[in-house]
């Protein structure tokens, strides 16, 4: 019973957040600016062509009744066409995704096993200089700004060596109906900077996670026991404390997944990766409401509906939590 | 105290004092000499000072830049964390005092703010508010006050039942008064070892959204526009107009998150025995 | 759990796999296939080449379709699917057809797709398609007595219609009706593009790439490349990038401050001035402005109205700095809306170099010793060195005490804006097939019925221009008609209704595999421009 309240109230809260998001997202981008001035060449159209157009696109209606009409398509499933590319909006972001979805699964493959490892061995010499240089290590890394990190990965990266390509996608293999990057080996190459560049902040994170969840483990009980058992290190490490360390690092595994979804605003745009962030900026410059709509909202219900798995996995996991309280 | 203390100070100092130690300001035109754009590091100018970074594509002096720069950036960021806590504990106090619909309302905002990703959020935010230092600082503080809101009202739902609140009630002392000057107070030191974390939060996403072109006007950079100018210079060798502001900017949120550490460390009980 | 496991091996054997492929294999494949591979900065939007009237589209749609007359890089019209043509009298014209020209699903080109097309624009297409419109408006009927004979007659005289067909891309007159937008852009899967153009059109992703295979049957000789592929690359970084790694045999838009370093990496660049004018605009309409004040902040009087101030403002403005730091030497300083030496322009009109000490004295004439305060807008990230370009000339104009505060926005932004009046003066650009489209949108008063002033936002009004420019186009196109519009263009500029800043240059770069690169001024980019290498 407990369960379905809770479900009740995370729908309906996240039911309201999109409206809440559409409404500022469609005032915003209204106050910034017509887009009609990118939907024509301003160089060449009469005024007579900008009016027009500025009907065509249904801007010269009221703003009110503008966002009616578009809650009504988008209760039909509809988000609408692109000023710009002349798409449906929503197919448009459901085909850049799976750029994003690649470039965050391997900077997620890349952080997960590092930060996990690094905080293992961290926790397990707390105190030791390993400990301290990683703990430093990972403010540090929690501290530089997602842009500099990724210009600083294309200048020593790209620009100084010239071991990988500074931006751009590479080559892709069309799989199940979606072009992926990573199937190739010229694509492989393009993703190695830009998975960096997401990754290394989430080593940090995951690491300083396992380190905390490490140190409280091995102090515990249990472990004492099992040492004094004489079960060797290595095996008390990965059989008894990863497992328990486990919950929250899939918690946050998971939460930083959607984090991703929307950081990768930042590092797509350096790397010009044409994935659902770029679109996102670019949309936004060139005032194409139907699909910085339709982008907001997909970024915020796979946020919501990660947070959601997540939680969800961490009661299954962990007996002791409930979803009542 | 710690080099990262030391280092916060100077980074502060340095702040303050650069219109004083700045050997031009590249506010004022009249002083940038639009001939001498992109001179590398060490180039004598005609101003009669040396470019020690160099200069920019317009001719503005690396190291007036940055400290400039770092004016702007502290001074956002600061200044939209001071309201932001403020908003925030106020919001997260009052609905703890007042409970019922009140808590309701405010919770109900805080919720879904940090249902997204704050990057999403401030980018939003700026984009509705348009560009602008007084917007962005806006923009910062509606990113930040609901987490100040969460920490305070978990704290003051403790405080609200002991006993010298009833006392206070009893005495008919009013509303605001409770609220000010008794229980904001008593809430306040959980929220006080945030402020630091948030700062360096605050510096780090006002130079994501300058670099994303949506903040500071172009004429007065902060270190964040600082690094966007130099990203199309970058492939060209000319290194240093980005490079430079980057490491200031990054010193100054390293410094700012390890003094966090440290303050929230110190703050707080329950993390002093590890 | 099977299934899992399952999925997890394939996954691993793919990454193996892709991992033991040299990373270089896909472009040596490519190469022995005569593929000719182009980074560019235009987005193909739509495969609809009537949609609308931006290079973004048209440079790549040239491939596929193609026009009735051609523009060569000296702006002079030149035969295309029109061999010939000639005003039969002041409102009539008629258009000689080329022989033999077939489309790329093997039906004939003749005179009804030239009908087809024009009445695609003017009767069937409804906006936000547009741009093209403006073209057709003074078409009052069109009709074919043969298949190889197309007349035209206008509304009133159009000398220089033949212009107006070197825009329009000629389409494939289908059996009913007209062919839509969406139907084109679906692609393969709808009704794929046909055209008669060197290139036939493979596959496409909006935004992202167009494929094109060799037309062997193309009616001006096998074209040189078997496969042509565009990847559209919008970061100029990565399209530098891209050419340097070998990704890419041509890239375009190369900015300025990147030749040096893809010379050194063996790249080779060409360029053009572009036939393109930036500029900066004044307001002389309104009688107080936005952001136009005293020195001590107190409200004055448009200053822009006295040509003085104008002129003061030109003569500190120093376009060295823009054209030599800020466009690194790829622009020419501009003393009027095309580059000097193309046709209508004025061979007397020469950029000058800033003389501060003349301008402030014309400033202290006008009434103005101490300067004043205003707000230059402009747009950020639309031409080369635009947002870079306000602070220069503000630091110029600081020197005889005009405290200019930059103001950079997004393109669309910065047009709502000043459609809505908050600007008083502002940086633009504009373009346009010859001189006297240009000076008829930018310069001459602003008048509806004439459908002159277009660009004319400051509503700038030369009573004595208008005649003289009215009075050359009316002149067929010819060398008279070149010498009307440039004596138009002097009496104008010496009123100062503009600042002219620069033509910038368009670049390309080119790898090992291309000869030579032709540019064009009008900034297209295409397989047609490009020479083999013969080795």
């Amino acid at each position: 019973m407990g369960m379905i309240s809770v479900a009740f109230g995370r729908l309906s809260q996240a039911f309201l957040l999109l409206i809440a998001m559409s409404l500022i997202g469609f005032i915003g981008i209204h106050s910034v600016g017509n887009p009609v001035f990118n939907v024509v060449n301003i160089e060449t159209a009469t005024p007579e062509d900008i009016r027009l157009a500025t009907i065509a696109l249904g801007l010269d209606q009221p703003l009110w009744r503008q966002y009616l009409v578009f809650i009504g398509n988008v209760v039909s499933g509809n988000f609408g066409t692109s000023y710009i590319y002349h798409r449906p909006a929503f197919e448009l972001v459901m085909s850049k995704l799976p750029a994003t979805l690649e470039l965050a699964s391997i900077a997620m493959l890349i952080a997960a096993p590092l930060g996990i490892g690094f905080g293992l061995l961290a926790g397990r010499r707390s105190g030791t200089l390993f400990d301290r240089t990683l703990l430093k290590a990972s403010v540090s890394a929690l501290s530089i700004p997602s842009f500099w990190l990724a210009m600083m990965l294309i200048l020593v990266g790209a620009i100084l060596t010239g071991w990988f390509p500074s931006g751009g996608r590479g080559a892709t293999l069309h799989v199940l109906g979606a072009e992926w990057s990573f199937l190739t080996g010229n694509g492989l190459w393009h993703l190695v900077l830009p998975a960096l560049a997401l990754a290394i902040p989430n080593i940090a994170l995951i690491a300083r996670l396992s380190r905390s969840g490490t140190i409280e483990v091995e102090s515990q009980d249990f472990t004492r026991f099992c040492r004094a058992k004489g079960l060797s290190s290595r095996r008390i490490l990965l059989r008894h404390t990863l497992p328990n360390i486990s919950v929250p690092i899939v918690t946050i595994i998971g939460l930083q997944f959607g984090g991703m979804l929307a950081f990768a605003v930042v590092v797509e745009s350096i790397f010009s990766w044409p994935g659902i962030g770029k679109l996102l900026i670019d949309s936004i410059q060139l005032l194409d409401r139907p699909v910085v709509m339709a982008t907001l909202t997909f970024i915020a219900v796979a946020f919501v509906a990660l947070n959601a798995i997540v939680d969800l996995f961490y009661a299954v996991l962990d007996p002791r939590v409930r979803l009542s309280s | 105290m710690t080099a990262s203390k030391v280092l916060l100070a100077s980074y502060i100092l340095v702040a303050i004092a650069a219109p004083l130690i700045a050997p031009q300001n590249p506010y004022d035109p009249l002083q940038i000499f639009g001939w001498e754009a992109s001179s590398p590091p060490g180039t004598m100018g005609s101003g009669g000072y040396l470019y020690l970074l160099g200069t920019d594509g317009l001719g503005r002096d690396i190291v007036s830049t940055i400290l400039y720069g770092l004016r702007i950036s502290l001074v956002v960021a600061i200044v939209s964390s001071a309201i932001a806590a403020l908003i925030g504990l106020t919001a997260g106090v009052s609905a703890a005092y007042f409970g019922k619909w009140v808590d309701a309302t405010i919770m109900r905002l805080v919720d879904l703010q940090l249902s997204l990703p704050t990057i999403l959020i401030a980018l939003i935010a700026i984009v509705t508010l348009g560009p602008g230092i007084d917007r962005i600082i806006l923009a910062l503080v509606i990113v930040q006050w609901a987490t100040y809101a969460r920490i305070a009202r978990g704290v003051a739902l403790s405080e609200v039942k002991k006993p010298y609140m009833d006392a206070a009630r009893l005495m008919r002392l009013p509303t605001s008064r409770v609220i000010f000057r008794h229980l904001l107070p008593n809430s306040i030191a959980p929220a006080i070892t945030l402020i630091p974390i948030e700062v360096g939060h605050a510096v780090a996403l006002e130079a994501t959204l300058s670099f994303l072109g949506l903040g500071v006007p172009i004429d007065k950079p902060s270190l964040g526009s600082a690094v966007a100018n130099g990203f199309q210079y970058l492939m060209t060798g000319q290194y240093w107009i980005s490079l430079f502001p980057g490491l200031a900017l990054f010193g100054l949120i390293a410094c700012i998150n390890l003094v966090g550490e440290d303050v929230r460390r110190n703050l707080d009980p329950r993390s002093q025995t590890r | 759990m099977k299934l899992g496991e399952f999925v997890r091996r394939r996954l691993l054997s793919a990454l193996l796999v892709s991992l033991l492929v040299p990373a270089t294999s896909w472009e040596v494949h490519a190469q022995e296939q005569g593929e000719l591979r182009i980074a560019t900065s235009y987005k193909l939007m739509t495969l609809d080449p009537q949609y609308a009237n931006l290079n973004e589209n048209t440079s790549l749609l040239s491939h596929i379709y193609e026009r009735l007359v051609y523009q060569d890089e000296s702006l002079d019209l030149k035969p295309g699917l029109s061999v010939s043509w000639r005003a039969v009298s002041e409102t009539k014209w008629e258009f000689k057809l080329r022989d033999g020209v077939r489309f790329h699903d093997g039906s004939v080109f003749d005179a009804d797709d030239v009908v087809y097309s024009i009445e695609r624009i003017r009767d069937f297409l409804k906006p936000p398609s547009g741009g093209y419109r403006s073209y057709v408006s003074a078409i009052k009927s069109v009709s074919s007595p043969d298949p190889l004979t197309v007349v035209i007659e206008t509304d009133g005289p159009v000398p220089n219609l033949p212009l107006t067909f070197s825009s329009i891309f000629m389409m494939n007159k289908p059996f009913g009706g007209f062919e839509t937008t969406e139907a084109l852009n679906s692609g393969n899967s709808g009704s794929p593009p046909v055209g008669t153009g060197p290139y036939r059109f493979e596959s496409w992703r909006s935004g992202e790439s167009l494929s094109l295979t060799r037309n062997d049957a193309y009616w001006g000789g096998k074209p040189a490349w078997l496969k042509v592929a565009f990847r559209v690359i919008e970061n100029p970084a990565a399209r530098v990038a891209a050419l340097s790694t070998g990704e890419v045999d041509v890239a375009d838009a190369i900015p300025a401050r990147d030749v040096d370093g893809l010379k050194q990496r063996g790249a080779r660049i060409a360029s053009v001035g572009a036939a393109r004018i930036n500029f900066v605009q004044f307001d002389v309409d309104r009688e107080t402005l936005p952001g136009v004040t005293g020195k001590s902040g107190e409200p004055i009087a448009n200053p822009f109205m006295s040509p003085l101030v104008r002129r003061a403002l030109a003569l500190a403005t120093d376009r060295g700095i823009l054209v030599e730091k800020i466009l690194a030497g790829y622009g020419t300083s501009a003393s009027q809306v095309f580059p000097t030496g193309l046709p209508g322009t004025s061979a007397k009109l020469l950029p000058e170099a800033p003389d501060y000490e003349q301008a402030k004295a014309l400033l202290a004439k006008a009434g103005y010793p101490d300067g004043f305060n205003l707000v230059l807008a402009g747009p950020a990230g639309r031409y080369p060195g635009d947002a870079e370009s306000l602070q220069a000339i503000a630091q110029s104009w600081a020197r005889i005490g005009i405290n200019a505060q930059p103001s950079a926005a997004p393109f669309s932004v910065f047009n709502t804006k000043r459609a809505a009046g908050d600007y008083a003066i502002w940086y633009g650009g504009t373009s346009g097939e010859a001189v006297d489209i240009i000076l008829r949108a930018l310069l001459a008063s602003p008048n509806k019925e004439r459908g002159t002033g277009a660009l004319n936002f400051g509503k700038y009004r030369n009573a004595a221009f208008d005649a003289k420019l009215a009075k050359a186009e009316s002149i067929p196109v010819g060398p008279e008609r070149n010498e009307a519009l440039a004596s138009a263009t002097e009496l104008v500029m010496a009123d100062q209704p503009i600042i002219p800043l620069y033509h910038f240059h368009h670049v390309v770069g080119y790898g090992p595999r291309i000869g030579a690169y032709v540019m064009h001024p009008r900034g297209w980019t295409t397989a047609m421009q490009t020479l083999a290498a013969t080795e």
